[in-house]
Order: C-alpha cells, then structure tokens, then sequence
C-alpha cells in the first residue's frame, strides 16, 4: 500500500518536472540603448526578442534608451531582481555594470553584446557584421562609375571601423581603384544630420554611400541625386528603391533562441559567441534590380566561401593608410585584434577620430 | 574636386540647410517684436516636426502636414502665451519649460514612429531661372518650401514697416504701457505675436520631417532652434538680416561635413563644434556694436494684467 | 463679458501658502501625465503606482533617487545662485562636464598622490574648471552685453563636444578595445561609499553647499543683495559691490558647483570618464530650481523628487512599455504649471464689487 502510493506521488511529481521544463515559463529581459523604432540597431535586436517573445512559454520585455552607466546597472538590476532569467544588453558601454549585478545574481545568466568580459554566468555575444560588409563593398566596388565610394559612420569605434575597413576590401578586391571617404556624425539616428553628411559626400564625387547609421537619411540623399546606395541594419529599399542595392542585415532571432534554449535547458555556457554568415546571424539584403547577374554571381559564391570559413576578409597582406604593412601576408587578424580594430586600410580617405 | 567646384554645392546646401532655420528666426522675430520672449523655439519645432510628419503621413499630403506642423508649433506655443501672458509668470524659465515639455512630447508620441518614412517635398527646378549659372543651383533647384520661405521676410518687413497692424504691434513691443493707454489690447497683440511666432517656428520644424528629410527622429531639430533664438539679436529683429544669418548657419552646418569629406585629420568633434561656437562670435559681434538695444524696449517683461 | 473677479496684487506673496500652491500643480501636473497614460491605453492610475514604487518603493530605489539626486542637487544649487541675481544660467549641462573632465585631468596628472590629497585636488580643479566655464558668459555679459542664456546654451554643446574630444582622442584607455572611455579611476580617485549602502560621499557635499549657501542667502549682506540686484538694477547700484562684481561671483560659484556636480559623477557614479556621463542634470537642474523657488532646503526635495521621477520612469518602461520620454514630459508639464501657478503666489483673485 505505502509502496504503491510512494509510486503514485513519484510518477506525480516526475510528470510535474516534465510539465516544467517543457513549458518552463522563462523571463527574458532586453536591455537597449536607443529608442526600438528607429529602423537599426536597436530595432534589429528587438525582431530578435519578438522572435522568441510567446515561443514555449518566453515572456520578454524590454527597457530601451538606457544610458550606458549607472542607469545601465539600475535597469539590469532592477530586472535581476524581478526575478528574469536571462538578460540581454546590447551596447558596448553595459559591460562593467552588467558585470557587477552578475556578480550579484549567479542563477541568472548574462549575455553582453560588442563586448568582452565574461563571468561564469557572463557571456558576451556580436556578429560578424564585417563579413556582410565586405559583401555589401564588393557590390558597391562594381556598381561605381566615379571610383569615389562615400560612407557616412557614426562613432569611432572599432566596429564601425571594421565595418569601413571590410567594405573597402571588398570594394578594392572587384574594383582596386575604389576609395572609399569617410565622414562622421557622432550620431546613431539623425537623419537630418546624416543626410546633409551623405550631400557632402556626394559633392566629392561620391557614388554610392554606404552607412553605419541607423537612419534612412543617407539613403535618401543617394536616391534624391540620382546615385547607389548601400543600406545597414535592416533593408532600406522602402526608403530610396531606385537606390538601394542591397543592404548588411542584422538576423537576431536564431540566436536569441538558441540562448534561451540553451539556458532553459540548463546547457548554457560562459564564453564570447562571435557567430558569422554561417549561422545567420548576418546577412545581405535581396539585391536590387539594377545590380548585373555577374556581380550577383561573383557575390553569391564569395558569401559560400565565408560561409564556409573558406574566406578570411581580414588576411593579409593588409595595408593601413599610410602604406604600413599591418598584417603580413599569410596570417590572418585574430579576434582580439579585430575587436579592437581603430586603423583604416589603404583606400580609406577619412579620420579616425 | 576643386574648391571651386565644392562652393556652389555648398552655397546650395547652405540655402536648404538654413531653410529650417529661417522659418524659426522669422517666427521668434515676430514673437519678440511683440515684446514676448519664446525660449522654447526648439521643442515647437520638434512638435512641429512631428506633428507635420504625422499629417502628411496619415493623409498623404505634405502641404497640409506643413500647415497642421505650423498650427501645431501655434498651439504648443499657446501654452507658454497662457503661462507668460495669462498668468505673467517668467518667461524665460516658461520657454525653457516649453523646450523641455516640447522635446519630451514629441519623443513620447513620435517613438513608434521612428523609423517610418513619409511622404514629403522633393526638389522642384524652378523653370528658367535654375538654367542661370551658379545662382540658379544655389537658390532654384530646391523643394518648393524654400521657394515659400523666400516670400516670408519682404512679407514681414512690409508688415511691420507699413501696416497699421505691425506698426501696433510695434509698439506693444516698446511702450505697452503707453499702447495701453492709447486703447491698445496689450495682451491680444502679444498673443498674437506668440501664436503666429509659434506657426513659423512650428512649420521650420515641419520642414525638417517633410523637406530636408522625410523621416522622423527625436531630436530631429540638433538645436537649431537655439541658433534661431541667437539668430535673432545677430538680424536687430529685421527680417531681411535674418535670411543673411540664417543661410550663413546652414551654411556652417553644411560646411564641416564637407571640410571632413576631403580627408581632412580634424577630428570631428571638433569640427561638430563650429556652428555653436559661431553662434556664440556672431551673438557677441552684434551685441557689442551697440544695437543689442535695438530689442523691443519691453521684451521679456510681463505685463501683468490691472497694471 | 466682465468676470467677476478681479486681480489685485498681494501685498506680500505668499509664504507658506506657496508650498501648498506649488504642491498643488504639481499634483495637477502628474494629474495631466496620468491623462496621457491613458490616451496610451495605458492604466493611469496603476501607471502612476507603477512610477511611485519604482523610485521610492524600496531600499535601493531610495538609494538610487539619493545617488541621482546628488549631481542634481549641485548643479541646481548653482543654478539657483545665478537666478537669484536674474542671470540666466542655463549652462549647468557644461559646467558640469568642464567639472568632469578637470576632475579627470587631476587624476591622470596625479595618479600617484593618496586619495587624501587627491580628492581634494580633483574638487579644486573641477570646480575651477565649471568655474572657468561659467566666467566666459559672465564677461562677455559684462563686456560684449551679450545675451546668456545663449551663449551658456552654446557653450553646453561646445562642453560636450569637447568631453568626446578627449575622450576619442587622447584619453581613451588603451585597453578598452577602442570604446571611448578613459582608464579606470584608481582608488586613491573614487569617492567611496557610505557604510554599506549604495549612498556615496557627494551627500556630504551636497548638504554642506546647501548649508552655505543658505547662510549666504539670508544671513549675509551679500546674499542679500543679490536678490536686491537681482530685481532691479537701481537697487544694486546701493549694493557694497558692483553689479559688475556680483555677475561674475554669481557665475563663477554657478560653474563650481556644477563642476562638482561633475567631479561627483565621475568619481564615484562612473569611476572614469565616457560620453554618456551626460545624462542632462544641467537642464533639470534649471527645473528644479524654480520647483524650489531658488531655496537650498527646498531644491534638496526637488531634486530628490525629480531624481525619483527619472528612476520610476525606468519602471514604467519595465512593466508598462511606457516611452523613455515620459519622465521628460512630466519635468515640462510640472515647471509650466508651477510657473503659471506661481501667479497666485503674488496675486489673488478678489469678487468685483458692484458699486
């Protein structure tokens, strides 16, 4: 009898664990640095969170417009405190105050984008965004008349210059007479200020501009003159379709989902997630029209070879500005090296600063 | 690229640059000849921007979002008539209180918008006069409302200098007491400075998300209206000096983008630096030659009612 | 239509009454964001309980309203000293990041010293930096008549520039993987914590400017003629210094205490020096102020409510998906309707008479 019921209350219970960890409810917080809406990055992350948000019993939400700081501690903390299970945030600048709550909640596990430092409940994550860059150069490489290529970035900081330095690889690599301008605005979403950087661009005699902003302003002082443009973030044809050759794309959602997988599965492990083309993470729009079935070719079979791991856009040998050998021939730039990336390469007219 | 060949484009930009910035002059002359001192020029644009962004986007109609940007900018500056002119409280603490209630209102009910595109103004050559050499791609190849904003100042000299009206006006801004006096509503006409002040400030806004762009963002108006407010004093409250300021801005705007596109090594922060530092030689210039006096001998004072 | 009231000047403004008044639109101001929130489909009321218990519902939401107040209480005590006079300092977003960058500057060139040198060098350097900052509209006031209120706004943009300057440039920290950031402060720089709390030592700071400036407002000639000066200027000719003098005293302590306010965040908030130090305190800081009525006990509540409305804000973002410029709005709506308010603190409505 006693047996019996010992059994019952164990095939109970172990229906009840089944029952939970399949539909484990999770809370999955997001941590942004500018408003969701605005076309880019932030706006990129959240497709990812609406990915996941309702799948298998994920709750997500979000605070957006958190300055990197304190404030950044606070939201963090704050969201550690309501008891959420894994937290997301997405700028550089959260780091040292996602490391400190971490340090605080080690049931909890933290992901930090673009950055570093990593606990045993702290991973860091990014994409490798320069190899659609390199792609998205080729394109423009091949689509110039004037050989003057204009990029209009946003802060110097290494990604943003990785991004430039791939795109004028990429663009040399079809076109070795491509230069590649460079103007900042020390702005992520300003389209007024980014389109009159874009004019100027396209004063110097610029023909296809390319971004690092998270506004459509570039792309419609391109279509506006009659020029090419490249997009970022998201695809940008609705804004400039006579313009818009292709664009490199964020693709969040996978990632997010095998995270939270992995952490409802108690799987998940400390480490730096750099994810590339292969497993989607990034990507290049549908190419326009006006882009020739032989620069989609040589495009298409570039992109199976990174995919593949075939491809190494930052081999050498590798120039700076100046014409100093950064990178000899044979090796290739190790992650360390590329996450701290502030040189430009040679075909790149701009500062630094 | 010669310079040479640099300068007309950017003659070009600085007219389209300083559109938004013309409007917003103009408006705040308005206001201040009437003796009331608007400092919330930057959150009316923003609201101005918004609001004319979202007409034209849920109507399809640019035209009527620059007017419904206008009435907007109208209506928000009403708020800061009623504090300042109702209520007599301090204006300059009222416009700032504006700016920031302005920024903020515009933020919160422009977020979901972001991102989003609009229809807008695109360039439209004038017929003729955009053939003549250098001139007609500085000032005829532009979207109509700079073709509007170039009707504005003769316009607003003419009013003030000839009318019965801008002449009352006038001297609500320098002698209320005496307007009062003489029969003159001192309040009405101050009112009326503020709101139709608060239609121009609002369409330049307006302009930003239909012409200059056709997006939306917070922040759209990067303190242009603050160099409109500064403006101002640099124009002696005149019209006409106020389209020299303000194409000379745009102008300086324009101007460091380029200065960065030929590869220069200034590093750009510096460069962001320059129409704000301008403002500041330009305010100083005008003021120190005197005619800082030449503001509405009233200006900024309230008027209490009763008294 | 003739109303049935009339407006008569008091004679006297109201003292105490005016806390009641100010209160009052206060109220009536969170009144019109509650509207707004549910124009939003939001719940208004659940909204607005939302923001309470997410600045003042705990112990480390307390804490953290302290800790945001303290650079705000700075800042604005500054403000308040420049508005007393009618020198309209709208600078304190500048001053305040002079005050952090010279803090910095007093690090890196002194790394070495103990903190008990240190520490008090970094306050010398920052507040001459604000002070610095806020003596160039003061002349060209005095000397070129030119308008403050524009140039100080000018010279906040310029600051801020400035800051990524140096922070892009030749500051950044060689191990921050070319992020803009300057190295970490060393200890020896850090403002500490108070016991175990999350409070820092910017409060003592804080308490004490309040105390002296208080005194200096109503115990001291000076202070007192500073207020005289600030409401005419004939007044301040009787004043025992010039109105030349008082200008330029008013603006130099204004740009200090900002800059401390700056040295505050730096070293004991960020522990280093980055672009998103800026979170704009200056501006509040003007908002505060008027709340305040220009008084230092007074400005210590304002500051901690408006503190309180920028920590709850997060908490509305959290629960609710509320836009981040909600708190924003709410500063504007409460300055407006204090100031239209502040009208019944110097005149009332009387019933006409019929004769």
């Amino acid at each position: 009898m006693v047996k019996r019921t010992i059994m019952v209350m164990a095939a109970v219970l172990w229906c009840c664990g089944a029952a939970l960890s399949a539909g484990k409810e999770m809370k999955v917080g997001f941590v942004y640095v500018s408003p969701v809406g605005d076309a880019g990055y932030s706006y990129a992350h959240d497709m990812g969170r609406k990915f996941i948000e309702g799948q298998d019993g994920v709750t997500t939400a979000f605070v957006e417009a958190v300055a990197e700081g304190p404030d950044a501690e606070r939201v963090i903390l704050n969201m550690a405190r309501k008891g959420y299970d894994l937290v997301f945030a997405t700028s550089y600048g959260y780091m040292d105050p996602m490391l400190k709550v971490a340090q605080k909640f080690p049931d909890i596990v933290f992901m930090h984008c673009s950055g570093f430092k990593t606990a045993p409940n702290m991973g860091n994550y990014f994409g490798r965004m320069y190899q659609a860059r390199y792609l998205t150069g080729m394109v423009a490489g091949s689509m110039t008349r004037s050989n003057t290529l204009g990029y209009v970035a946003a802060f110097p900081i290494p990604e943003v210059i990785r991004g430039i330095n791939a795109f004028t690889l990429g663009a040399r690599a079809v076109n070795p007479n491509a230069d590649v301008r460079v103007v900042w605005t020390k702005t992520w979403y300003d389209p007024a200020t980014e389109k009159e950087a874009a004019k100027s661009l396209l004063d110097t005699g610029a023909d296809v501009i390319a971004q690092h902003q998270d506004s459509p302003g570039p792309q419609e002082a391109a279509q506006e003159r009659g020029v090419y443009s490249i997009g970022y973030n998201t695809d940008m044809s609705a804004f400039a379709p006579k313009a818009h050759l292709t664009a490199a794309v964020w693709n969040w959602g996978p990632f997010y989902k095998e995270m939270t997988d992995a952490v409802r599965n108690g799987i998940w492990k400390s480490g730096a997630y750099w994810y590339g083309m292969d497993k989607d993470i990034v990507d290049i729009s549908p190419m326009a029209d006006m882009v020739p079935e032989k620069v989609r070719t040589r495009v298409a079979a570039k992109k199976a070879e990174l995919i593949a791991g075939t491809f190494e856009p930052f081999s050498g040998e590798l120039r700076d500005q100046g014409g100093t050998v950064r990178i000899p021939a044979g090796k290739s730039m190790t992650d360390a090296e590329l996450l701290g990336m502030d040189w430009f390469v040679e075909g790149v007219i701009g500062s630094t600063q | 690229m010669t310079w040479w060949d640099m300068l007309v484009p950017l003659l070009a930009a600085a007219v389209q640059s300083g559109t938004p910035i013309l409007f917003a002059t103009l408006g705040e002359i308005f206001t201040e000849r009437a003796g009331v001192l608007n400092l919330g020029v930057e959150g009316v644009m923003l609201m101005g921007a918004l609001a004319g962004f979202l007409t034209s986007k849920w109507t399809g109609s640019p035209a009527l979002g620059f007017a419904v940007g206008g009435l907007s900018g109208a209506g928000l500056s009403g708020l800061h008539g009623l504090v300042c002119i109702g209520f007599s409280g301090n204006q300059v603490v009222s416009g700032l209180a504006l700016t920031i209630l302005g920024t903020g209102l515009a933020d919160y009910l422009g977020t979901p918008f972001i991102g989003q595109g609009a229809p807008g103004f695109d360039p439209v050559p004038v017929p003729g006069l955009s053939e003549i050499p250098a001139v007609g791609s500085i000032f005829f190849r532009h979207d109509p409302l700079v073709y509007v904003s170039y009707a504005i100042p003769p316009l607003m000299w003419l009013f003030f200098r000839n009318t019965r009206w801008g002449l009352r006006l006038r001297a609500v801004g320098e002698y209320p007491h005496a307007a009062a006096a003489a029969g003159l509503n001192v309040s009405a006409f101050r009112w009326a400075g503020v709101l139709v002040g608060g239609f121009l400030c609002g369409a330049g806004g307006a302009y930003l998300s239909l012409a200059y762009t056709h997006l939306w963002t917070s922040g759209l108006s990067a303190g242009r209206g603050w160099i409109a407010v500064a403006l101002v004093i640099f124009a002696f409250w005149h019209p006409g000096r106020a389209v020299v300021g303000a194409y000379f801005f745009g102008g300086v705007m324009a101007f460091q983008f380029r200065l960065q596109a030929t590869g220069t090594h200034i590093p750009s922060s510096l460069l962001l630096m320059l129409p704000y530092a301008l403002t500041i030689l330009v305010l100083v210039f005008s003021s120190w030659r005197g005619r800082g006096d030449q503001a509405p001998a009233f200006l900024g004072v309230s008027v209490p009612p009763g008294e | 239509m003739i109303s049935p009231f009339r407006i008569v000047k008091r004679e006297a403004p109201l003292a105490w009454g005016a806390c009641l008044v100010i209160s009052g639109a206060v109220l009536f101001a969170l009144g019109i964001g509650m509207g707004m929130l549910s124009l939003q489909g939001k719940p208004p009321l659940s909204g607005m309980g939302l923001l309470l218990q997410g600045a003042f519902g705990s112990r480390w939401a307390l804490e953290d309203c302290v800790g945001k107040a303290v650079p705000i209480y700075l800042c604005s005590l500054g403000v308040a000293v420049a508005f007393r006079l009618q020198v309209w300092n709208i600078g304190a977003e500048g001053q305040f990041a002079l005050g952090a960058v010279g803090a910095a500057w007093a690090v890196y060139r002194f790394s070495t010293l103990p903190g008990w040198t240190l520490i008090p060098l970094m306050m010398l350097v920052a507040f001459a930096a604000g002070a610095f900052w806020g003596l160039i509209p003061a002349f060209l006031k005095l000397r070129m008549r030119a308008n403050e209120i524009i140039v100080t706004l000018m010279m906040n943009y310029i600051a801020i520039f400035f800051l990524d300057y140096l922070v892009y440039g030749r500051w950044k920290d060689p191990s921050s993987f070319g992020f803009p950031m300057t190295p970490t402060f060393p200890d020896s720089a850090v403002v500490g914590r108070i016991g175990g709390t999350n409070l820092n030592w910017g409060l003592l700071l804080c308490i004490v400017s309040g105390l002296l400036v208080w005194v200096f407002f109503r115990h001291t000639r000076l202070g007192f003629e500073l207020k005289a000066g600030g409401q005419s200027l004939q007044a301040a000719r009787y004043a025992r210094l010039p109105y030349e003098n008082l200008v330029v005293l008013v603006m130099v302590l204004s740009g200090g205490l900002a800059g401390w306010a700056g040295f505050i965040e730096a070293s004991a908030t960020l522990n280093r020096l980055q672009p998103s130090i800026m979170v704009g305190y200056g501006y509040t800081a003007i908002v505060v102020a008027w709340l305040a009525q220009l008084n230092p006990l007074y400005i210590g509540i304002a500051a901690f409510l408006l503190a309180g409305l920028r920590v709850g804000g997060e908490n509305l973002q959290l629960e609710l998906q509320v836009p981040a410029a909600f708190g924003e709005i709410l500063e504007g709506l409460i300055l407006l309707s204090v100031l239209a308010a502040s009208f019944f603190i110097r005149y009332r409505l009387a019933p006409r008479r019929r004769s």
